[in-house]
């Protein structure tokens, strides 16, 4: 089997797993608790929360907070900052994100969505001309779950900070922390990502934070994560989060590099019955393949052992059928239909990606065949 | 107070010497309808009584017999030893502070020391002394306490009829197969014919990889939906018609895809039928509902019938009467889930709605049918769910 969903889950870490499990097994205390078995582990979150961080941030003016997953990251970020005036976001966000704006919308903040460029990035100009001095917060993906685009998102920061100091500035990292060499700017606020995308375990999450910024909890109970958000620490998942991440920074750019050219090897495989939709991320590539329906392709792959994802949905339903960020980045109805996306790990190998090329290629050209 | 639920039947008093089969069947559905819920059922002088449930779960006790074919009416009742004190007590309970009401009593236990309208008349005046707010109403009252005083020395009080399912008891009209897709029809023609006593099997076709195993759930979901109309179970064969589709496509004028698909599933079904004993096909179509659903296009499905009748329960509705059917059997919210029962590929611009025969059976010439049949037959499965 070649597992080639990896935007969607990875695999956990066997090595994270099996350093995690005493967290499981015997130290299973309340980090709360009075007692000195409880108070170890206090202190063992502290030490990790501040190692976690210092992959990313200055630790001197950052803090980490740790949730239940991404989406409770953007939630807080988002439902915290923006409470007055005008939000401002992409139109190549994920769901959590997305879906957030539509409920501010509902609170009665304007909510204002910048286009995308045709390679799926943010189109930066019109960004910073929807920020005004009543934005409260500007919203952005680092790198699209769809399409891989990168958003050079401290750049951008920067920018919208000239504009309105005011503004908080929220990033979605969830597919971009592990992945991209990167460390937040001053000008960022907010960061959030997941500890699933990366060989960790689902149902951990972390929000890092600006020091100096105000929080409103989204939690609210016994006052753990320094009362920003309450509820009995996860610490399996926690630790999990760590060693995987540990693994990820080690050699961070080397393996940036090497993804690039092991992707480079799938796309000189394919045929160009495969569009590439954008360019950015190594570890995810996004296609719109002519003449065949994504989800058909995804099937037929699957019965020979090569798992991908998708961007569209065999449904009638126009509004659900299409992704809304594929539509956003220019492309028609007929391309969307066809959209299918493959992402990798840093243990994807090279024979990888030789094998589901072929499988691939012959595939979308035997459908097309079929279906003409 | 012990709680128990009575339940009247519908047209089975209708019945002569089967009657005896009819009530065994009732009793087995709604025997199956409670399986996992402590109760004990008995018949008492031409209705049945269940009990023995816990109290708290009077409420799924009447929902599930609710749905059980057969039941005219239930009502849930407070039993009592007889006297006046404790029936007085138990119509307390039921009886609401305002409005208009009346007391019936129906006195079996002929020792009881007073008439019917004596008793009615003194628990009524008993219930106006405390409610001042009440009122008596003996033609048109808001509500009924209804007091049985039987022969064995207790009572049972009860205010409303609620309404059961009607119809005959699911397995006394034989076995039909269904052919369903995942819309909104298909399950209402299920539920309808088995309200008439039919047990249903289910039939689907899918077009995998064309479709997704989504789609294929939801078809499961539904079913089980259906099951519990069904006597608590059902069961769902799945025949792939993937290859029978690109065959078509390939060969055959894309207008004729849809009527040419169906004379397949006919056929399909018919076998399948057979095979599991089913006695007649079932089909959610409503007469020019689509393209297919044209007596021209029924005629030209239905020729590749040999034997058994075909039931299309839903010739004569609207779609927004099967909708309002699909809501009140509770099919509707998963049916509307937007997968696709027959991927949308292979749908034509303009599907021919009146073929006349000869050109379906010159385009159907194209094929080699008994070969696509055998080989679709090979992707049969079974599901008991």
């Amino acid at each position: 089997m070649i597992y080639f969903d990896n935007a969607a889950t990875t695999k956990p870490s066997a090595n994270a797993l099996s350093k995690a499990a005493v967290y499981l097994t015997e130290q299973y205390f309340n980090p709360s608790a009075m007692y000195r078995e409880g108070f170890e582990l206090h202190k063992k979150l502290k030490e990790t929360r501040e190692k976690l961080l210092s992959f990313v941030a200055d630790p001197s003016l950052f803090e980490l907070i740790f949730t239940s997953c991404g989406t409770e990251s953007d939630n807080t970020a988002i439902f915290s900052s923006a409470r007055r005036g005008n939000a401002v976001t992409t139109q190549g966000e994920h769901a959590a994100v997305q879906n957030s704006f539509s409920e501010l919308k509902m609170r009665g903040i304007e909510t204002r969505f910048a286009s995308l460029k045709r390679d799926g990035s943010v189109d930066e100009e019109h960004l910073l001309s929807l920020v005004d001095e009543k934005t409260s917060l500007v919203s952005i993906i680092h790198v699209n779950n769809e399409t891989g685009a990168i958003n050079d998102v401290n750049a951008i920061a920067k920018k919208v900070k000239v504009k309105n100091p005011r503004a908080i500035v929220h990033v979605d990292g969830v597919q971009a922390f592990g992945k991209l060499p990167y460390r937040l700017s001053k000008d960022v606020d907010f960061y959030a990502l997941s500890a699933h995308k990366i060989g960790g375990v689902k149902g951990t999450g972390a929000l890092i934070k600006k020091k100096s910024l105000h929080l409103n909890p989204y939690l609210i109970g016994g006052g753990q994560e320094n009362g920003l958000r309450s509820g009995t620490e996860n610490l399996f998942g926690i630790q999990t989060l760590f060693f995987a991440a540990e693994e990820k920074y080690q050699d961070r750019e080397r393996k940036y590099r090497e993804m690039t050219e092991k992707k480079a090897i799938l796309l000189s495989r394919l045929s160009d019955q495969f569009v590439p939709i954008a360019n950015g991320s190594p570890y995810i590539a996004s296609f719109a393949v002519k003449g065949v329906r994504g989800e058909i392709l995804l099937h037929k792959v699957n019965d020979l052992g090569l798992i991908i994802g998708t961007g569209s949905a065999c449904s009638s339903n126009a509004k659900k059928r299409y992704s809304r960020v594929i539509l956003s980045c220019g492309y028609d109805e007929k391309a969307a239909d066809g959209v299918i996306r493959l992402s990798f790990t840093d243990d994807t190998t090279a024979e990888e990606m030789e094998q589901a090329a072929d499988i691939l290629r012959e595939q979308a050209e035997i459908l097309k065949e079929e279906l003409k | 107070m012990k709680k128990v639920i009575i339940v009247r039947y519908a047209e089975l008093f209708l019945k002569g010497k089967n009657k005896g089969y009819f009530e065994r069947m009732f009793v087995m559905n709604m025997e199956k309808s409670l399986k996992g819920v402590k109760h004990e059922i008995r018949r008492v002088s031409g209705r049945y009584l269940v009990e023995g449930f816990e109290e708290d779960q009077a409420e799924e006790v009447l929902s599930r017999l609710q749905k059980v074919f057969g039941t005219h009416t239930l009502s849930v009742a407070l039993v009592v030893p007889t006297n006046a004190e404790n029936i007085f007590e138990a119509a307390k309970e039921l009886c609401k502070e305002n409005g208009t009401f009346k007391v019936d009593t129906h006195r079996v236990d002929k020792s009881f020391p007073q008439s019917s309208m004596e008793f009615s008349a003194w628990l009524g005046g008993q219930l106006l002394a405390l409610h001042p707010n009440l009122r008596v109403d003996v033609h048109k009252p808001d509500f009924i306490i209804n007091v049985d005083i039987r022969e064995n020395g207790v009572t049972m009080v009860f205010s409303d009829f609620i309404q059961g399912a009607g119809g005959m008891p699911v397995g006394t009209a034989g076995k039909g197969l269904l052919l369903i897709s995942g819309g909104i029809d298909s399950p209402v023609a299920g539920h309808m014919i088995a309200k008439r006593g039919m047990k249903i099997e289910c039939l689907h076709f899918h077009s995998y990889p064309y479709t997704n195993l989504q789609a294929k759930e939801k078809v499961e979901d539904l079913a089980k939906i259906i099951a519990s109309y069904n006597g608590g179970d059902i069961v769902m064969h799945c025949v792939s018609v993937t290859h029978i589709q690109e065959t078509i496509h390939k060969n055959c004028t894309e207008d004729y895809m849809i009527t040419l698909l169906r004379r397949f599933m006919m056929r399909i079904a018919e076998r399948v039928a057979k095979e599991v004993g089913a006695q007649c096909l079932i089909t959610g179509e409503s007469l020019g509902q689509v393209a297919s659903q044209t007596v021209e296009g029924m005629t030209s499905s239905n020729a590749v019938i040999e034997d058994l009748p075909v039931l299309r329960p839903l010739c004569g509705f609207d779609k927004n009467e099967i909708i309002e059917r699909s809501r009140a059997i509770g099919t509707y919210e998963t049916s509307i889930l937007p997968y696709e029962d027959c991927c949308t590929v292979f749908l034509p611009k303009f599907p021919v709605t009146k073929p006349k025969m000869k050109d379906v059976l010159a385009e159907e010439a194209k094929l080699d049918v008994d070969a696509l049949i055998e080989e679709a037959m090979l992707t049969y499965e079974t599901i008991e769910l």
